[in-house]
């Protein structure tokens, strides 16, 4: 049995390196979701661990749920003899059950850690697609799955998925508002911050390593940047007032926040170590919460110059100003997609909070909410998912959808206030 | 993504300079054989498989280091989660750097919904504050708090506070009290003095309070 293990893995792993990126062509008639069928990986040793094997299965099953192109669903492994798992893998009774695709998989829990291979199989053409094996430890399956669920979305579309990158966020169970960062789908919850104090608006850097926010816990709304690999905080704003909303430029040379000690908040930009600031509004008005253009060229922020808090866009130099929003009294919260071709933003109407979507040149607004209060929205790295807070019928929390705003799902998983979610970009 | 594209094109530019290569050689014996020379000259041939070589070693360098980027990309960053601090040892901290102040010496000062103008009450009770000030506290610090309803964004609220607090400040000022001792700060809608959502709740939230810093 060993020998045949290796053989299978001599088969197998050249096939995985020869894979070349790029998209390759599954068309489903009618333009029907992909049915997928995510099988129970199978253990290869004595130690088999059920509860470890459908987690690997559930989480892989939601990402590909979420992503739009997949109906997926879990099937407990089917009693094949070991003979289906090698080359002469049979397709036949996956064909007849209607699949399009097929993730098989296997895993080892030998002496302590964990080694999971999945494949992917396109039944229609009966070919797999593409292999991939991971080593670590238990704890690291259900990022196995994600990485696993990024690799599909990689072969599928030319672009890898994002079901590995992370929201963080805040939340106050504790009594305090405290800073957060999770699994897109909520898994692995870990503070970021407990210092009792109010902690507000985090923000990824666009390497997806170190987090801005700003902070009560001097006394003042300060803004720091903390490592998310080291528990220790950088105090990089202490400037008199406020020193809010920051946003990480693409490049993360700047920060773009809304700083107070000129009078009422402006806009300005500074380096990620806190200096040189420079101001780009000067208006007796509000202005707060910049949110860059994935060019860096453009800043949008909201300002309430015409009376109401609506949305504007101007040059990163300060330049050119322009109202963006014209609907409305009320619009907060943008964020450019990485695409650059959208700008989301949540609108107070008499319904309350509802996330829009509209373009940069301010047509096509579509709003993609409709129940409760929505607030905070925040793009994923592909542009393809919209995070957001969410006090709701359905439940209070962080919530995901598609940017069409289709498949809303609540993905914080205990109960509590949630609120200003982001997303990492990668 | 952008990595990605990075990797493709490095692969597409490299099977163009293979290509190119071998139409380089087709090219130069179409010209040795126009010449009239028949047999290959050893130098071309030493060229060529240094060439040759020098493809496959670059072929196999930018292999690595694509190996090498997709490996550093794949690798997760380790969190390192906020350390558990007992409530005294927060205390601790949490005195030593954010300034204690002594509420309730004042009254407070309400605003209209979205505004920051001082009502004709308001400016009666900043009236009153200040006569206490000026009377009991003229040299001691004090910080004006500028406070919010829970209506609308966490954000603009924040900036409307201090507004709030800065038209107190103002005000306060007017009324002979030293500048220099006051100081301000927005908590916006962050620290509600009732709960309910309700006119008669946000009426009592929106506010500037006065307080005494130790």
């Amino acid at each position: 049995m060993k020998l045949l293990c290796l053989l299978f893995f001599l088969l197998i792993l050249p096939v995985t390196l020869s894979a070349q990126s790029g998209a390759i062509e599954v068309t489903a008639p009618g333009n029907r979701f992909l049915k997928l069928a995510v099988d129970a990986p199978r253990c290869t040793d004595a130690l088999a661990n059920p509860a470890t094997a459908k987690l690997a299965v559930d989480v892989l099953v939601n990402d590909m749920n979420m992503s739009g192109l997949f109906s997926a669903e879990g099937r407990a492994t089917p009693a094949a003899s070991r003979e289906q798992l090698l080359a002469d893998f049979n397709y036949t009774p996956w064909v007849t059950a209607g699949f399009d695709m097929l993730v098989k998989g296997e895993y080892s829990l030998k002496s302590g850690g964990l080694t999971v291979e999945y494949r992917l199989y396109d039944i229609i053409n009966r070919k797999m697609v593409t292999a991939q094996r991971y080593h670590g430890s238990t704890k690291d399956i259900r990022r196995f799955s994600h990485q696993f669920a990024d690799e599909i979305l990689r072969v599928i579309t030319g672009e890898k998925g994002i079901f590995t990158t992370k929201i963080a966020y805040v939340a106050s169970h504790t009594g305090n508002k405290e800073i957060y960062v999770m699994d897109w789908d909520g898994g692995n919850p870990l503070p970021l911050t407990k210092n009792g104090s109010i902690n507000m608006n985090p923000d990824f850097s666009p390497d997806g390593r170190d987090v801005i926010f700003s902070s009560y816990k001097r006394g003042n709304p300060d803004m720091y940047r903390r490592s998310l690999s080291n528990s220790s905080e950088t105090l990089i704003s202490n400037r008199k007032g406020l020193n809010i909303t920051g946003n990480w430029s693409p490049d993360g040379g700047s920060i773009a926040l809304a700083l107070s000690k000129d009078g009422d908040a402006e806009i300005y930009t500074i380096d990620r170590e806190g200096g040189h600031p420079v101001r780009l509004t000067k208006s007796p008005a509000l202005d707060l919460y910049p949110a860059w253009s994935p060019d860096g060229k453009r800043i949008a922020f909201v300002s309430d110059r015409l009376g109401k808090p609506q949305i504007f866009i101007m040059n990163s130099d300060g330049s050119g100003v322009k109202r963006l929003t014209t609907s409305g009294n009320y619009n907060v919260n943008p964020r450019w997609s990485p695409k650059g071709d959208k700008i989301v933003f949540s609108r107070l109407s008499g319904s309350g909070f509802n996330i829009i979507t509209i373009s940069p040149d301010g047509s096509g607004e579509s709003q993609l909410t409709a129940d409760g209060n929505n607030e905070n929205p925040s793009w994923s790295g592909d542009g393809r998912f919209i995070c957001f807070s969410s006090k709701r019928g359905g439940g209070d929390g962080i919530y995901v959808m598609r940017a069409d705003g289709s498949g809303q799902m609540k993905v914080s998983q205990s109960k509590g206030k949630y609120f200003q979610p982001v997303w990492s970009r990668r | 993504m952008k990595k990605y594209w990075v990797q493709t094109l490095a692969g597409i530019s490299m099977c163009a300079l293979l290509a190119g290569g071998c139409t380089n050689k087709g090219v130069k014996k179409e010209d040795a054989l126009a010449s009239g020379v028949t047999s290959e000259s050893s130098d071309a041939e030493i060229a060529r498989a240094a060439k040759a070589k020098a493809d496959a070693e670059a072929r196999l360098r930018e292999e690595a280091e694509a190996k090498k980027r997709a490996a550093a990309e794949a690798k997760p960053v380790e969190i390192v989660p906020a350390t558990d601090v007992t409530d005294s040892r927060r205390e601790a901290l949490n005195s030593a750097i954010a300034p204690v102040t002594i509420g309730n010496l004042f009254e407070t000062v309400y605003f209209d919904y979205d505004k920051s103008e001082l009502r004709q009450d308001s400016r009666d009770v900043l009236a009153k504050n200040a006569e206490k000030i000026l009377k009991s506290y003229a040299d001691a610090k004090i910080i004006v708090e500028g406070h919010c309803d829970e209506r609308g964004s966490a954000e603009y609220n924040l900036a409307l506070g201090e507004r709030r607090a800065k038209a107190a400040q103002k005000y306060l000022t007017t009324l002979n009290v030293k500048a220099a001792n006051l100081s301000i700060v927005s908590y916006g809608k962050e620290k509600p003095a009732v709960s309910g959502n309700d006119e008669a709740a946000w009426a009592k939230n929106r506010r500037a309070e006065l307080a005494v810093i130790k």
